[in-house]
Formats: structure tokens, C-alpha cells, sequence
């Protein structure tokens, strides 16, 4: 075989190379296993040793030629296929689309701590907004006639003596433990009600997520690690937390959390009133007393509980400044989120 | 609360400047809201929990502010002893009608005082403390409650009537004027002071106006005493009044202070104004219940999580004022304070040692959960429709749960529900539940439209409230509401699509469909159109009549409303699949167009051509409709799609045409409809 008339006829060939199925047939006839350029290299071992080198260094410089047409060849024909009659778009234009439509921020605040909370494993669960005075107060040690009910201003039913609008989600702390057996890992979003006068940062109504752990080694050091773990997940990695004592009758101890102002780092500003510091939930340890009430043993069980406003943590990670705003549901607020 | 720096430093050494000691008040629970330099002293202001009263006082603070710091209170053995000339001619009782009502009166018959301006050390303190200085009687018994945390009251002796002071409940009709000078109308479970005549204080709230000290006093009665905390605060929020010492006495006071405090104010009132002690009374007890409290060291571990050392325990509960005794192994009996009633249970003592230990000082951990896998509930269904909905564009509110009883009725609702009413709302927006979800969402509409929105489309799910005959009942409801036009823009070109009934329609079975739900029947009724799932009714749609509009100010647009009960949703969801495989042969679609009048419902039409088209006909559709000029009053203008296959063949013509024949016929012969 000659070398010459080999390039000669593999060059004709990829000239009239016309589409991609022709180029398969080109490289089928020239570059398989059994095709030209391979017949062409078996002849190699029979040649006298001097001449191997040459042969050798010949024939793959022509294949490194070959080869880079075939490229050439390859990016021509693909070109082919892309053109046609050229269209002037002016991209500038709106793209065509059936809008989403947007869920409610207060919705998607719920849906982020939640998910956070179901991630550590627990379960989100509901309750009624009608509630007892029972479940409200008396089940979670808040005596009815003591200055501790002041936080607790209440709208009452009409009619109906002992019914209130929950004024905190904790009722569904007594309803949960009483129907159901420790282990409990539970969260409670939902709304609550409280006869406050409206300005900038209070309402009448507003959502609150509760949430509570009851296990038989509950400890106070749990509760700081998951609501440290919480809070990190929601602000951020460099935040920086302090759990201060505090009170609620339905935990002991208990304590108020705060994060290290999120807008000045800290450094004090109008947001966290210079103190550096933004409160943002209160938790403890499930007071004894509300064990007796839902038939736990305190001896054996202990657990954690835990409250924040949804509001206010939207309006913190969002920079709302008016609490109202939730409500009104101008379009023009809802699609900002 | 307010105190002041100075002040603490009365009580107790303190080796820290302020802003540290505000830091460290703040981490032991006394939360510094201000630090504010006053002159050469600084005013905290601390938030106190309805838990310690004993707070309420610079005493307080400053036994906490040692136990903080590791220092020790001051000891405050009184400077004065009294000699009290006994004199034969004072002669004084105090009876107490109900000693539940009133455990402990005491009183000091004080004579030959002048009233007259504080010094100014006395004025300053109170002032910086916010506390208006009036005399120097009325100001030392303020400053006495404000060092002790003990209320103190202060009467013209010479404006009772009588010799005794009697405390008891007040007659009906009996009325008062109170310091601040209204008049009060008192009744049976109001406590007073009473002298031989009339009632002169409403205990442990305020004095009376005829027997304050004046200008003219010369000798006055002081009081000390301890109330029962529940009168207290059912008297001062049925009479309307808020005072230091209501404020401390509803939280309760410490029994054992009272006496120490009456001296200290006798010695100040001593000094400060010549007059002189005459006379000491007392009735009732201090009655202290020393019970102690097992505080096993073990339950410490077990609720925080971490270690203290027995020794460390101890050193804080006794830097506490409490009273430690090793009981056994790992165990010790702890008696808390006379001041801290609040202390009753193992879990407080353990706060306690928390407290002061360092809640920054527990490290943080994490509990092992044992997962629980609940069951598939309402809200992930409401998750999934909230998802569905905001797919089709829709966008969430969230909206108040009360309303005006004027707004929730008369919407057009299909059915009327009686309103449970709230017994006391602060404005008129809260009157009632509401029964429906539409008022609050049509009026979230009319808002956007003022806002010059021109396309409005909102759902909620929330819970509507009425009475069933069993009490208030709660019900989950979707509702939705639609008004505008909205830009849809085509390959070609943009349109205005105004909206109505049958984008609300659409939006509903596509979320139905979604769900798995397919036997949702659309019926129109007069008002509007019912929806029912599995036969029963779950819902309505509508579009508001222009008095509703009205209601809401809502001029030239039209409304479309829909709600649905979840509660009857949820029953019918399916959101098992099954697959079947895609067909094997390829179908056949035939287009009819015809004019068809107004009367005639698609749906009959559709049945009709379902049965006369056989099994071949395998899908019906509207494929396009047109009301015009080109088309005579009363009917309108359709294009049907019918789509013919088999599962077992490629349909050829010849087996399509007599199927579609039977088709056409219904409709010419049935339906009166023209081919056109």
C-alpha cells in the first residue's frame, strides 16, 4: 500500500464530506479497525527497521492532519444545522409567563422555622383558637387571679364563661401532652389573640410558634443547643445568643433569648434600642406543675419548651418596620416576598 | 422599677462601675431596660418579673447585687431606739374585721409633726427615681416603700373620727374620694380602712382626699400592714386605680418587713420633722411558715445539664438568703427567706443556683430525638394547597380573624351562620368572629384596587367561627377572591383578560384535580353557584352584587368570590396514583362547529354526544366559543373537539365517520343546533 495515493484518496474523500451521516461513513471506511489507516500501519512491522521510524512518524503526522479537518469538518456542518433564515430578536422584550403567585410572608417565616425544627426531628401539630380558660391559663400554672396574667390580656367569648381566644399557643402544649405519651418533640405555629391597642408593633392578632420537647432526660443544656442550632439556621452562622433568666409560670427555670442585633452587629442602633441585643423568644424547662396537670410524672420526665412571635422575626429578618403591614395585603408588599 | 446607684450602694459595697453592673443584673434576670447618669449618680431602670416582689425595692436589689457580686449586705440594725413617753391619754384600737382579708396592721400615732418641703437629699433621690416629691410625711413614706419594698400610709390623725381604725369591707353604697380626687363608689369585696364614721383608704390601693397630710397636719397616723394579694387586685381593677403600693401588694409583700419598715419612716419622720413617736399598735401576726424544700443534687443535673459542684450549690442558695442543711447523701434541706414566696419547689431552687451560676456558663447540647413519623394531617394538605394555589398565580393573605358584624353578613353568602360574638373587644372591628372568610378578602381587595392595582387575585385559609347548636364551632375554609383584568400576553400580541366566574371556576378545578378530587359538581343557584364534593355541599362562588361593592366602596369592578370548607375537602382528597399506560394507536380528532342558543347547558350536550359518539369517542372539548355581531341575539358560536381512538387499532376513517355522524345528529336533532 502505498502512503501517497492513501493520503491522496482519504483527502478526496473528505472533500465531498457533505452532512454528518456521510462523515460517519468517512471515518467507518478510513479510521475503524479494520479501515485504511489501519491497513496502512499493519504493512509496518514487515518494513526493513530503518525504514519503521520514517514510515512510523509519517503516517501519524498525516493522521494529526486528518484529524484536524475532521474537526473543521465537524464544527462546519454543526454550524449548518444551527443556521437558517436569521431572526432579529429583541431579547429586551418580556419573557412570556404564567406569574407565580407568592406566599404570605408570615407563611414562609412558618414554613422556614418549621422546617428547621421537623429537621431536628420534631412534628408540627395544630389547635383550636377557641379555648378553654382551663387550657389557656389554669393547665399552665398561670394562676387566674396574679399579676402574671397581665401578659396575658384576653379576649373572651360572649355567652360562653369559660372561652377565650387563646392568647399564646401554649394551650396546644396541654391538649398535646395529654393526648399523647412522652417522647414528644412537637412544634405549634398558629394564630393567637390579645386585646392590644394597634400601633407599629402590636396588634390584636398575631401568629406565634411553640414548640416543646419532653423525653426522660430532657435538659436546660438541650434546649440551649437546639435553639441555638434554631437560630443560627434562621440569622445566621455569626450570630452570637444569650439565654437571660427570666419568668414564665408554665416554665422553671426560664429564660428570654436574645441574638446579637442582626442590622449593627452589636454595636447598637435604633433597631435593637443601643442595647446591642434583640430578644426574640422566651423558654424553660416545663414547670412540675404542668406535668401534674397532663398526667406526667415530673420525676421521670423532664422537658423544654420554647415561644417566639412570627412577626417579629419576619419583620427582624426582613427589615419590616410596621407590624400592620402583614395584614393590609397590598400586592405590592405580598410580592416583595 | 427604677433605683439608683448610689442608693444600692447604701445597702451593699459595690466594687463594679455601672454599666458592668447593669450587664450582670441583665444575666442574673433583672433586666436593665436604661442606664442613665442623673448628677453624680445613675438611675437603672429594671423590668422585674410578677414573680419577685421583692425586687420592687433597693433592699431587694441590693441583696440580689451582693449575691451577684459576691459581696455581702450591709447590716441595717436601726440607729434609733424609740422611747416612747407613755402617755395615759393615747388611747388608740385597730380592729380588723377578717384577718384573711388583712394577717397584719400596724400603726404609729406621731405627734407634733410639721409638714413642710423635703431636704434636699430626699427630693433628689425621689425625683431621680421618678417619684414627684409632695412633703416631707407623704415623700418619706415613699421613700420607705421604695428602700423596703413595704407600702406605707400616712393619715391625718386629727381628720379621723374616733380612736380606732377598722379595716373591713366596704357597705354597699358606701362611696370615697380618693387622693387623686375622684370619687369611688365602694362596694362588699373592696377592702378599706375605716375610722369610727366612714371608710379613709381603700386598703392598700390609695388614701382617702379628707384625711391626707396637708400642710396643716400636726400629728399623723402611719400604716404598715399586709392585705391579701387577690382583694387587692380584683379591687384596684374594678376601681380602676394603679398604685406603688396596689402594684406591690397584689404581688405580695413580705410579712416580716413590715414593722422594720413603720421604724424606718417613724425614725425619718423623727428627724427630718420634730415630731415624736407616741404610740405603737398592732394587730394581727406575721406568720411565718418555715417549710423547707428537698433539693436532691441529682434533679440539678438532671435539669441543667450540667455539674455544680454540692459546695457551689450551696455558697449561691446561701448568698441567697436561704437557709442550707445537708440532709443525706447528695441532699440538702433548704429553707428560702421570708421575702421569697415565690420559692415553693425543687425546680426553683434549681433557677436559682442557674441564675447565679451563669445561664452563659450551661453548655449548650443536643437532645437525642426519638423520631416520630406523624401521619399525612390537614396541614400538609394545606401546605400542598397553598402550593397549588400560588402555582396558578394566586397569591396568599393573611387576614383578621374578627370583623364588624355589619361586614360579615349580607355578602351574598349562601348560607347564613350565627356569629359567635366576643364579650370584649377594644374597637368595633372586633365585635364577632367572622363567619366567612369573604368580607375580610374582599375588603383586602378593595384596599389593592384604592392602590390602583388592576388586578386583584387573593386567596386565604383560614378558620371561620359561628355557633352550632353545640357552642362555637371552628372551621378550616379556603376562600378566594378575583377582580380586574389581568395583561396575558400571546406570541403575537398582549390581550386584557378580564376576570370572572369562570377563572375562579378554573382556578378551583384545577386544585381539585390536583387533589385527586374528581366528582366536584358546579351547580348555579339563585346567588350564585354551589359546589359540592361526594354529593354534598362544600362550597359556593359568586360574583358580589353592587350593593356588597358598595359596602366596601368598591365602584366599577366587578368581584368574584369563592369559598370552600376544607373540612369537606379533606375527606375527598386522593392522592394515591395509578399508572396506565399511553395509548398504543394513534386517535382521530373531528371539529364541529355550530351555533347553539344561549338556554341549552354544555353539559347535557356533552352527554348526549358522550353516548351517541360510543366507546370510540374518547375526550370532548371546547376548543373554541364566540359571542358577537356575527352571530344571532341569543346564541352563540362553538367549536367542539371530539377525539375518537381505539385501544385496539388505528382508526381508520371509514370507522370514524358513522360514530361522528351519530354525534352530529344529537346535536342538530336534540339540540336545535345549527352546523355550520
Amino acid at each position: 500500500m502505498d502512503i501517497n495515493s492513501v493520503k491522496t484518496q482519504i483527502s478526496a474523500d473528505l472533500a465531498l464530506v457533505n452532512s454528518s451521516a456521510q462523515l460517519e461513513e468517512f471515518k467507518l471506511k478510513h479510521f475503524s479497525r479494520k479501515g485504511t489507516l489501519s491497513q496502512l500501519t499493519a504493512v509496518i512491522p514487515t518494513l526493513a527497521p530503518a525504514e519503521r521510524a520514517k514510515f512510523g512518524q509519517e503516517v501519524n503526522a498525516f493522521k494529526n492532519s486528518i484529524t484536524a479537518l475532521i474537526a473543521e469538518k465537524e464544527r462546519v456542518l454543526q454550524a449548518g444545522v444551527q443556521s437558517g433564515p436569521a431572526v432579529d430578536y429583541d431579547i429586551g422584550m418580556p419573557g412570556i409567563v404564567q406569574e407565580l403567585g407568592r406566599l404570605h410572608p408570615i407563611t414562609q417565616t412558618i414554613n422556614e422555622i418549621s422546617a428547621i425544627f421537623t429537621r431536628m426531628g420534631f412534628c408540627v401539630v395544630e389547635g383550636p383558637e377557641i379555648e378553654t380558660e382551663f387550657n389557656n391559663f389554669t393547665g399552665l400554672n398561670i394562676p387566674l387571679e396574679h399579676p402574671s396574667r397581665d401578659a396575658f390580656d384576653t379576649f373572651y367569648l360572649k355567652d360562653y364563661e369559660k372561652l377565650l381566644l387563646r392568647s399564646h399557643t401554649s394551650p396546644v402544649q396541654v391538649r398535646a401532652m395529654k393526648s399523647r405519651k412522652p417522647p414528644l418533640a412537637i412544634v405549634v405555629p398558629g394564630r393567637v389573640y390579645r386585646p392590644d391597642a394597634v400601633d407599629a408593633s402590636h396588634l390584636f392578632m398575631f401568629h406565634q410558634i411553640e414548640g416543646f420537647m419532653v423525653d426522660t432526660s430532657i435538659t436546660f443544656a438541650d434546649l440551649k443547643g437546639s435553639l441555638e442550632m434554631f437560630a443560627k439556621a434562621v440569622f445566621g452562622n455569626d450570630i452570637k445568643m444569650r439565654f437571660r433568666p427570666h419568668f414564665f409560670p408554665f416554665t422553671e427555670p426560664s429564660a428570654e433569648v436574645d441574638i446579637s442585633c442582626i442590622i449593627c452587629k452589636g454595636v447598637g442602633c435604633s433597631v435593637c434600642g443601643r442595647k446591642g441585643w434583640l430578644e426574640i423568644l422566651g423558654c424553660g424547662m416545663i414547670h412540675p406543675n404542668v406535668f401534674k396537670q397532663v398526667g406526667i410524672n415530673a420525676r421521670i420526665y423532664s422537658g423544654f419548651a420554647f415561644g417566639m412571635g412570627i412577626e417579629r422575626i419576619a419583620m427582624l429578618k426582613y427589615g419590616i418596620n410596621d407590624i400592620r403591614l402583614f395584614f393590609e395585603n397590598d400586592l405590592r408588599f405580598l410580592k416583595q416576598f | 422599677m427604677k433605683v439608683t446607684y448610689n442608693w444600692l450602694k447604701d445597702f451593699v459595697d459595690i466594687k463594679i462601675p455601672p454599666d458592668d453592673l447593669a450587664e450582670r443584673l441583665t444575666m442574673a434576670g433583672l433586666e436593665v431596660v436604661t442606664l442613665e447618669k442623673k448628677g453624680s449618680d445613675f438611675v437603672f431602670e429594671i423590668e422585674i418579673t410578677s414573680n419577685r416582689p421583692d425586687w420592687l425595692s433597693v433592699m431587694g436589689i441590693a441583696r440580689e447585687v451582693a449575691a451577684i457580686t459576691k459581696s455581702k449586705v450591709k447590716s441595717q440594725k436601726s440607729k434609733v431606739q424609740f422611747k416612747i413617753q407613755k402617755s395615759k391619754q393615747e388611747k388608740f384600737e385597730i380592729k380588723i374585721e377578717n384577718k384573711k382579708d388583712c394577717p397584719l396592721y400596724t400603726a404609729k400615732i406621731i405627734r407634733g409633726v410639721q409638714v413642710g418641703p423635703s431636704p434636699e437629699w430626699l427630693r433628689t433621690r425621689l425625683e431621680s427615681i421618678g417619684c414627684r416629691s409632695v412633703n416631707n410625711i407623704v415623700d418619706i413614706t415613699n421613700y420607705v416603700l421604695f428602700e423596703t419594698g413595704e407600702p406605707l400610709h400616712a393619715f391625718d390623725l386629727d381628720k379621723l373620727s374616733g380612736f380606732a381604725i377598722i379595716v373591713r369591707r366596704a357597705k354597699p353604697g358606701e362611696k370615697m374620694v380618693t387622693i387623686d380626687g375622684a370619687e369611688k363608689q365602694l362596694s362588699s369585696d373592696i377592702l378599706v380602712i375605716a375610722d369610727e364614721r366612714k371608710p379613709v383608704a381603700c386598703a392598700g390601693i390609695m388614701g382617702g382626699k379628707d384625711t391626707e397630710v396637708t400642710g396643716d397636719t400636726k400629728n399623723v397616723l402611719l400604716e404598715a400592714a399586709v392585705f391579701d394579694p387577690v382583694l387587692i387586685r380584683r379591687a384596684k381593677q374594678k376601681l380602676g386605680l394603679q398604685s406603688e403600693s396596689a402594684y406591690r401588694f397584689e404581688r405580695s409583700v413580705d410579712a416580716s418587713m413590715v414593722e422594720r419598715a413603720s421604724e424606718i419612716a417613724a425614725e425619718l419622720i423623727e428627724k427630718l420633722s420634730p415630731g415624736k413617736t407616741v404610740l405603737i399598735k398592732r394587730a394581727g401576726a406575721c406568720k411565718s411558715l418555715k417549710k423547707n424544700i428537698i433539693l436532691d443534687l441529682s434533679r440539678v443535673t438532671k435539669i441543667l445539664g450540667v455539674k455544680i459542684p454540692a459546695p457551689r450549690i450551696k455558697s449561691i442558695l446561701l448568698s441567697l438568703g436561704f437557709m442550707v442543711k445537708a440532709k443525706a447523701q447528695s441532699k440538702f434541706s433548704v429553707w428560702p427567706p421570708s421575702h421569697r414566696q415565690d420559692v415553693a419547689l425543687d425546680v426553683d431552687l434549681i433557677e436559682e443556683v442557674a441564675r447565679i451560676y451563669g445561664y452563659e456558663r450551661i453548655p449548650p447540647t443536643l437532645p437525642s430525638v426519638k423520631p416520630q413519623l406523624a401521619a399525612r394531617d390537614t396541614l400538609d394538605t394545606v401546605s400542598l394547597i397553598k402550593n397549588i394555589l400560588t402555582g396558578l398565580g394566586l397569591n396568599e393573605a393573611i387576614t383578621y380573624s374578627m370583623t364588624e358584624r355589619s361586614l360579615d353578613a349580607g355578602l351574598g353568602s349562601l348560607e347564613k351562620l350565627r356569629a359567635v360574638e366576643i364579650r370584649n373587644p377594644v374597637s368595633c372591628e372586633q365585635e364577632i368572629l367572622r363567619t366567612s372568610l369573604m368580607p375580610s378578602l374582599v375588603r383586602c381587595a378593595a384596599l389593592n384596587l384604592n392602590q390602583k392595582q388592576d388586578y386583584v387575585n387573593l386567596f386565604e385559609i383560614a378558620r371561620k367561627f359561628y355557633l352550632s347548636d353545640n357552642g362555637p364551632r371552628e372551621e378550616l375554609c379556603l376562600g378566594i377572591v378575583l377582580c380586574g383584568s389581568k395583561s396575558l400576553a400571546l406570541e403575537q400580541s398582549m390581550v386584557k383578560d378580564e376576570v370572572g366566574l369562570f377563572h375562579l371556576k378554573g382556578a378551583l378545578e384545577n386544585m381539585f384535580l390536583r387533589l385527586g378530587i374528581k366528582d366536584a359538581v358546579f351547580s348555579s343557584e339563585p346567588g350564585g353557584v354551589r359546589i359540592d364534593l361526594g354529593g354534598k355541599k362544600a362550597g359556593y362562588m359568586l360574583r358580589l352584587s353592587p350593593g356588597a361593592r358598595d359596602k366596601f366602596d368598591i365602584k366599577n369592578r366587578e368581584v368574584f368570590v369563592a369559598e370552600v370548607s376544607l373540612e369537606k375537602v379533606i375527606p375527598a382528597l386522593n392522592l394515591k396514583k395509578k399508572f396506565s399506560a399511553p395509548p398504543k394507536y394513534p386517535g382521530i380528532t373531528r371539529d364541529i362547529s355550530l351555533l347553539l342558543e344561549d338556554s341549552v347547558r354544555i353539559e347535557e350536550v356533552f352527554k348526549a354526544m358522550r353516548s351517541a359518539g360510543g366507546d370510540l369517542l374518547k375526550d370532548l372539548k371546547v376548543a373554541d366559543f364566540y359571542k358577537g355581531t356575527q352571530i344571532p341575539a341569543g346564541w352563540r358560536g362553538l367549536t367542539l373537539s371530539c377525539f375518537y381512538r381505539s385501544d385496539e387499532r388505528t382508526l381508520v376513517e371509514a370507522e370514524v365517520a358513522p360514530a361522528h355522524a351519530k354525534v352530529g345528529l344529537v346535536l342538530t336533532e336534540r339540540f336545535g343546533a345549527r352546523i355550520r
